[in-house]
């Protein structure tokens, strides 16, 4: 794993990693604000759910596991993922292409236990909060979702990661998982779970996780209230093969890599191998599920020896498609543009 | 004692990694000298690591965002330091600096099959 940070905890996949349909979980991202809680007791660990409810209900871990169990496999990407390709440079973890992975997440739905906790009409957005060792005055990490988010039937409580109870790094015992969002509303460790009647106010949902309403010039400030928070990521592709700046030798080149699109389906990647004149359709991998990545794979012949420009670019079904050129904002969320790598053939 | 364990080592007992053969990175990496030296690995390293710093390239303005930021988070800076310490991150660490080079802290034989 690339280390990114020690303390707090910040592991980057390398790319060439993503050449299975769901990640094993020590290869998966980790992504932490703060540290990791000092003391994780299952027995003692309790979920509280209280806010804009009829009945607020404390829940045991046991209690938890009597719910009915679903299943989500999902990609999580960190919404900072490849924010140090972005120019000019913005501050925080400079990620590159790696903070991302796929895993079969597993618990009960968020909204049964909401209706276990009796909704009141008045509630409007699901606010959560994790055990993380706040330091200095840094604000707690909470953060909120929408209702209609909070009550999707894929919106899990999840205890289990690709068939084993979560690790430490990835919020053991239980997990908020936001399928399709960014990894940041999956809230870890999660305590405390609170019906409110607007979006949570604070820093993790404000300045924090926004992006500009329009866009702007590489390096221009903008306004708060010109800004909306972060939900559903963006279509992307990254190409796990070959690896940039590699020698390949004259035959047949299989490119390969992976392509998701947040809430949405992938319905093409394309692969250009003459920098972007001309693009050639790469087959997409038979594993699939309505969060997940696609791999895909394209059989390449070069023509003679020399250096090449291997690009790939995805589109959706909602018709969205990769940039050229990445869409600049002063926090570096969401980078998706046209992925690419420099090999050589001899 | 602590600085001696390098972090592939320590990643690897909390992961169940085994440690890359590449150099392996000391737990706490050091900020470059300077005379705000000291003062910045007090300022900033009681909540972080050093790493974190290590990998920005960022104008001199995004730093002194930062450098507020952080002072309104708890980070214990003398207003009298304040526009040195400025200073020492952004001539540090600004764009024009060679990219970072983080280290890495485990094997790369993922497993699994590839293709589709």
């Amino acid at each position: 794993m690339i280390l990114r940070s020690f303390r707090f905890v910040d592991l980057e996949s390398p790319v060439e990693y993503f050449n299975t349909w769901l990640t094993p979980v020590p290869h998966f991202f980790v992504r932490n604000h703060m540290h990791e809680p000092i003391e994780l007791d299952a027995s003692g660990w309790r979920l509280s759910l209280g806010g804009e409810v009829e009945k607020p209900l404390t829940l045991s871990l046991a209690e938890l596991f009597k719910l009915e169990t679903h299943s989500v496999v999902n990609t999580l990407e960190c919404a900072g993922n490849g924010r140090s390709l972005q120019r000019p440079q913005v501050p925080g973890i400079q990620w590159g292409k790696g903070a991302v992975g796929t895993a079969r997440f597993s618990g009960p739905r968020l909204h049964d236990i909401l209706q276990r906790a009796g909704l009141k009409p008045s509630g409007k957005h699901v606010m959560f909060r994790g055990l993380d060792e706040v330091p200095g005055k840094v604000p707690p990490f909470i953060r909120s979702i929408p209702i209609e988010k909070a009550l999707d039937a894929d919106t899990l409580i999840a205890t289990h990661m690709s068939g084993s109870p979560l690790t430490k790094h990835h919020g053991f015992p239980a997990r908020a998982l936001v399928p399709g969002w960014i990894g940041a509303a999956s809230c870890k460790w999660l305590t405390e779970i609170k019906v409110l009647d607007a979006e949570f106010v604070g820093n993790f949902m404000s300045p924090g996780y926004r992006l500009p309403n329009q866009p702007v010039k590489p390096g221009d400030a903008v306004k708060p209230e010109d800004t909306h928070a972060v939900t559903a990521l963006s279509v992307k592709s990254v190409i796990s093969g070959p690896i940039d700046s590699s020698s390949l030798k004259m035959g047949k080149v299989t490119v390969h890599g992976a392509a998701w699109a947040g809430e949405a389906d992938i319905v093409k990647v394309e692969i250009s191998t003459d920098g972007g004149t001309t693009w050639n359709l790469a087959k997409l991998g038979r594993d699939q599920a309505h969060y997940a990545w696609r791999l895909w794979s394209y059989d390449w012949k070069p023509g003679r020896g020399g250096d090449y420009s291997i690009q790939s670019r995805a589109t959706d079904s909602q018709g969205r498609v990769q940039p050229e050129t990445p869409v600049w904002n002063p926090s570096g969320y969401l980078y998706n543009a046209v992925d690419q790598v420099n090999v050589h053939v001899s | 004692m602590f600085r001696k364990i390098s972090a592939v080592a320590l990643l690897a007992i909390t992961t169940g990694l085994p440690a890359q053969k590449s150099a392996p990175a000391n737990v706490t990496a050091d900020l470059p000298a300077g005379a705000m030296q000291t003062r910045a690995t007090t300022a900033c390293l009681e909540c972080h690591e050093a790493r974190i710093i290590l990998q920005q390239r960022l104008s001199k303005a995004a730093w002194t965002k930062e450098v507020d930021k952080m002072t309104k988070w708890g980070a214990v800076v003398d207003p009298a330091d304040r526009d040195a310490l400025i200073d020492y991150l952004s001539t540090n660490f600004s764009p024009d600096k060679p990219a970072y080079e983080p280290p890495r802290t485990a094997n790369k034989n993922a497993s699994g099959k590839s293709g589709d």
